[in-house]
């Protein structure tokens, strides 16, 4: 491994990184915002995302939709199942001890993949649509990867304002900090439960779109998410929703640069590595604090 | 007390009748008398963490594999016999467990749960890169041996001593502690109990048994490659098997493992997503529905002690 790493290599793989950060961020604010309402660490949330591309998958394969295009219909559809699980399993555990609610969503877990393993077969799928890059200087942007930036970035960007600046936003965030206050104030925080739910497994969906014409689709591409995205959180800080950003360009950074300077197959060990050492020195995140 | 010395005399039959049944079983009776040892194994042992202090372990396969590597790696490339190997599979798996749950349950909440959701990945990872060690993806093949017998013995008395384990923690003023710190754990430290260390300890006895057994699996298997010592499947099937029995009990675990174990051989070995479906419809019915497994309602119905 004697290669040289020139200042252009190490320009790329920054870029690269910082591209697929915004993504791992857009996750897990879902993910983020599920456990900051609801004390629930959803497990499912990574085959959440395996649905969202698989929809793509389908629309585009059946209606010969673009696949950006699927986007609103995949994060509709996950908003629908999001809210129907909530309905129908989750909120039986929202005040139930820790061990309910992580072996419910378990379960949950295993039947999407496992229904999905029925539905789809395990072969692996490709979208081809988006391939080669736009030229940056010296830099290469992958054309998909950057759509994928972009589009991250602005769902995120609209989940802030959401959360900032709407009656629903603050409502969220009363019902995060503190549940029977909010409940006094006049929030309907079953409702609360219902749409965040239903909202953060819509942006696990828009995930799984944007990475459908990435990677190969398959049912089992899902549940690294769910760690990944809960390493994002623990690096910026749980409880602290600005800090899935940089949470997640951090993770992002972190496995181009170990894939550069190592190897890529180390890559997802050198996140776990980060994760352990995290919790050991700053268990409230890099960022620390909890400023919902 | 009659009741108890009749409970025991059972036992005292049953182990008897395993301990003859190899030399009337066929090849394949006694191959699968093994794996169920080693299901009651692994699931007791999963028991021991997860239904005794309520902190979910969602990557123990990783240890049954770290024992399997382990002892694996002493055969093949130290020539170790297969039974110390496969008891330095245990001590390997205990290490990894410290490693991981030093850092992990120093914290409550949900972190260990997570770490361990993603310890399997990278245990993966870290086989398929040492390649000159452990043969990568090519696998690691053990020299031919024909051990399926004495394997059977072995793997029967890992099973039994987890069991024994778990009934000793039960019944001891540690397993108390744990259970306090499963109900309710901030009442637990206020009362003075280390629950960074008690949970360790825990989590240490918990990695001993599917360690062990995953040697013993090697032994038996004669190949490992990491998809078959780290599979996913592994670690949901010990889960099911503790939740359908009844967690947090010593006889729940080896009820959910029998009962699953010939079902899986009967019924659903041809099916293997649907199977898999219906396992995660087991963990959803069962943690809404009847939190303290099929023993849970037994014990309740039929007034029996905490400590079956």
């Amino acid at each position: 491994m004697n290669v040289v790493i020139t200042p252009g290599m190490l320009g790329q793989v920054v870029i690269s990184g910082i591209l697929s950060g915004a993504l791992y961020a857009m996750v897990a604010l879902g993910l983020a915002l599920i456990f900051g309402v609801m004390r629930v660490i959803n497990i499912a949330h990574g085959p959440f995302l395996m649905l969202g591309a698989y929809a793509t998958f389908v629309l585009h394969q059946a209606l010969g939709l673009d696949p950006y295009l699927t986007l609103p219909a995949s994060m509709l559809l996950l908003f629908a199942l999001g809210a129907l699980l909530q309905r129908t399993l989750v909120f039986r555990v929202v005040d139930a001890p820790e061990l309910s609610s992580l072996l419910l969503t378990f379960g949950i877990s295993i039947s999407l993949v496992n229904l999905a393993q029925l539905g789809f077969t395990s072969d692996l799928r490709a979208i081809e649509y988006i391939t080669g890059s736009w030229p940056l200087g010296p830099f290469a942007l992958s054309k998909a990867r950057t759509i994928a930036f972009g589009v991250a970035l602005a769902l995120t960007g609209a989940a802030f304002l959401v959360l900032g600046r709407t009656r629903l936003g603050k409502a969220i965030r009363a019902t995060s900090q503190n549940r029977d206050v909010a409940l006094a104030c006049g929030i309907n925080v079953q409702g609360i439960h219902l749409l965040t739910f239903g909202f953060a497994a819509a942006l696990a969906g828009a995930g799984g779109t944007l990475l459908s014409v990435i990677v190969a689709i398959q049912p089992d591409m899902g549940q690294i998410w769910t760690f990944k995205s809960f390493l994002v959180i623990v690096l910026g800080g749980a409880g602290n929703y600005p800090g899935a950003l940089v949470g997640g360009l951090l993770l992002g950074l972190i496995e181009q640069l170990s894939s550069l300077f190592l190897t890529a197959q180390l890559s997802e060990v050198i996140a776990y590595l980060l994760l352990v050492v995290v919790l050991l020195v700053r268990p409230t995140g890099l960022l620390g604090g909890r400023q919902v | 007390m009659s009741r108890r010395a009749g409970f025991l005399a059972a036992l005292a039959a049953a182990a008897a009748l395993l301990a003859v049944y190899p030399s009337v079983a066929s090849g394949y009776g006694v191959r699968a008398g093994l794996q169920l040892f080693m299901w009651i194994a692994l699931a007791g042992s999963w028991n021991i963490i997860s239904g005794l202090t309520g902190y979910v372990s969602f990557g123990h396969v990783a240890f049954f594999g770290a024992g399997a590597y382990a002892a694996g790696i002493l055969v093949v490339k130290s020539g170790w016999p297969w039974l110390p190997a496969s008891l330095a599979g245990g001590v390997a798996a205990c290490l990894l467990a410290l490693v991981i749950g030093y850092p992990c349950l120093r914290l409550k909440g949900p972190y260990f749960a997570i770490a361990m959701l993603g310890l399997n990945e990278v245990v993966r990872a870290l086989v398929s890169y040492f390649e000159g060690l452990t043969g990568g993806g090519n696998g690691l093949s053990l020299p031919t041996l024909d051990a399926a017998i004495p394997v059977y013995y072995v793997m029967g008395l890992t099973a039994a001593a987890v069991v024994a384990l778990t009934y000793f923690v039960i019944t001891s003023r540690f397993g108390l502690r744990l259970m306090t710190i499963r109900e309710d754990e901030v009442a637990a430290e206020a009362m003075g109990i280390d629950t960074a260390r008690h949970k360790l300890y825990a989590f240490l006895l918990s990695a001993v048994g599917p360690g062990i057994a995953g040697g013993l699996a090697a032994r038996d298997q004669g190949y490992i490659e990491p998809v078959s010592v780290f599979p996913l499947a592994t670690t949901i099937t010990m889960i099911v098997m503790v939740l359908f029995g009844g967690k947090g009990t010593v006889w729940g675990p080896v009820l959910g493992a029998v009962v699953l174990f010939v079902f899986q051989e009967l019924v659903w070995a041809r099916f293997i997503y649907l199977h898999q479906l219906f396992f995660g419809a087991i963990i959803i019915a069962v943690v809404l529905l009847m939190p303290r497994g099929v023993l849970g309602l037994l014990q309740i119905r039929y007034r029996l002690p905490r400590t079956i």
